[in-house]
């Protein structure tokens, strides 16, 4: 199988990486960066759970290879807080309860977040559209949405 | 995990049509991977080299024209059709279509090339571009051609590319004056899923009175049902004429059942749709 050297940004700080061909960018994220905030669940682009922002832009990653990627800006949802400081998304998540067993809150904060700074003031039915490459396995969409409504008025 | 491969990425076409020559079955193109990595994960398939399309400064993008039309590179993605005022103001039933297809954050990755080269009798955009009567450009080692999208597709994931083969663009001619059209997608859940029943129309009844029909998941490849056109050249009041082109639907479709549904009910809401899209379409004008 074929190795290759890349470049990754990951959260503004630079990686260069050897990767086998076969790897995909988030096991590249989770096993090699041990950033493990990215979830690693169907495996086949249906859940959204492994989403991130390649160059800005929400990408699934289990079905992203990592040698693609090469170059590119990754963002997770370790980078998307300054710090400590929560951002909107975070902090409206918390104050409606829109966290269950938390293994999709990543996803819908990476999606939320990139999506409110494409559309800052969205209906509820285009937070529902943006949405919908993402499950939430407890279907708590109704917090969801009302958190990222809130962050919405409130960014 | 996905089996092991190697990774090749050429920067111009000729050095890709060189790799498909020399590596032959053993290889497999990659444009956004959303049907690709899945079968190989799934092991259905097991290529030996992966080409991957994106290098390639020619297959990108999008372009439009007065006289000639869109043109669609092989690895443009599908949010890049659905961003396109172009695409929304006159291709309104591809359009509709792309907005229905999986979800939002795989079409950043999901092409349209790839939707019809991986050939599912439920590729959403291809109904609509089988009623715009698109064309797909072909390149490979003996040259270029063009295969009308009626005859791309043969089978349940078969098409009528030959070994060597690659898809480089999708060429769609202007729709007729005065044309409208929408995709009507029967599923599950409001949320991604593949069609039960998928029906895409194309009208005009201005001038030229037009009316095209073709469908997803009824047929063992995306079908335009040419036997309804007649239809509506002809006189009589449109809803009579809207009954007859439900009821030759009904009759050129051959359904199967499945995990989304049965084949009487596909049956049932393939005439629905059809009914619903021209009623809808027609209404208007």
């Amino acid at each position: 199988m074929s190795r290759h050297k890349i470049s990754l940004r990951v959260n503004g700080q630079s990686y260069e990486l050897e990767v086998e061909a076969n790897r995909t960018l988030l096991q590249v994220l989770r096993e090699e960066l041990e950033m493990t905030g990215t979830k690693h669940a169907c495996e086949r682009g249906d859940c959204g759970l492994c989403t991130v922002l390649i160059d800005g832009v929400p990408t699934k990653s289990c079905l992203a290879l990592a040698v693609e990627v090469d170059g590119r800006e990754v963002t997770t949802v370790e980078g998307i807080s300054k710090g400590e400081e929560l951002n909107a998304v975070q902090r409206a998540f918390i104050e409606h309860g829109a966290v269950q067993c938390g293994f999709c809150t990543p996803a819908f904060i990476i999606a939320a977040t990139a999506f409110l700074k494409r559309n800052p003031h969205p209906t509820e039915e285009e937070i529902k559209e943006a949405i919908g490459g993402i499950l939430c396995r407890c279907t708590g969409y109704r917090q969801i949405i009302d958190a990222i409504l809130d962050a919405s008025r409130k960014v | 995990m996905i089996p092991k491969f190697d990774y090749l990425r050429p920067k111009t076409t000729e050095e890709l049509v060189g790799l498909m020559a020399e590596y032959g079955e053993d290889a497999k193109l990659l444009a956004g991977g959303t049907d690709l990595l899945v079968l190989m994960r799934d092991k259905l398939i097991r290529p030996r080299y992966v080409i991957d399309l994106k290098g390639i400064g020619e297959l990108r993008g999008l372009s439009w024209d007065e006289k000639r039309g869109l043109r669609i590179g092989a690895t443009a993605t599908l949010n890049e059709l659905l961003e396109s005022e172009v695409v929304k103001e006159r291709f309104s039933v591809l359009w509709s279509a792309v907005g229905v297809l999986a979800d939002p954050t795989l079409r950043n990755r999901a092409t349209l090339v790839g939707n019809i080269c991986n050939a599912s009798p439920a590729a959403d955009t291809a109904p609509a571009l089988l009623v715009l009567d698109a064309e797909v450009e072909v390149a490979g080692k003996d040259g270029e051609r063009i295969i009308p999208i009626r005859d791309f597709f043969t089978g349940v994931k078969r098409t009528s590319l030959k070994p060597g083969e690659f898809v480089r663009a999708v060429r769609i001619p202007n729709p007729p004056e005065g044309a409208k059209g929408g995709y009507y997608k029967w599923g599950r859940t409001r949320g991604e899923d593949l069609a039960v029943v998928g029906v895409a129309a194309l009208v005009a009844n201005s001038g030229r009175r037009i009316m095209r029909v073709a469908l997803s998941s009824v047929f063992k490849t995306p079908l335009r049902v040419f036997e309804v056109e007649k239809i509506f050249e002809g006189e009589g009041p449109l809803g009579e004429q809207i009954e007859r082109a439900v009821s030759v639907v009904r009759e050129k479709i051959a359904p199967i059942t499945d995990v989304r549904g049965g084949k009487e009910y596909r049956l049932h809401m393939a005439g629905a749709l059809t009914r619903r899209a021209l009623e809808e379409l027609l209404g208007g004008s």
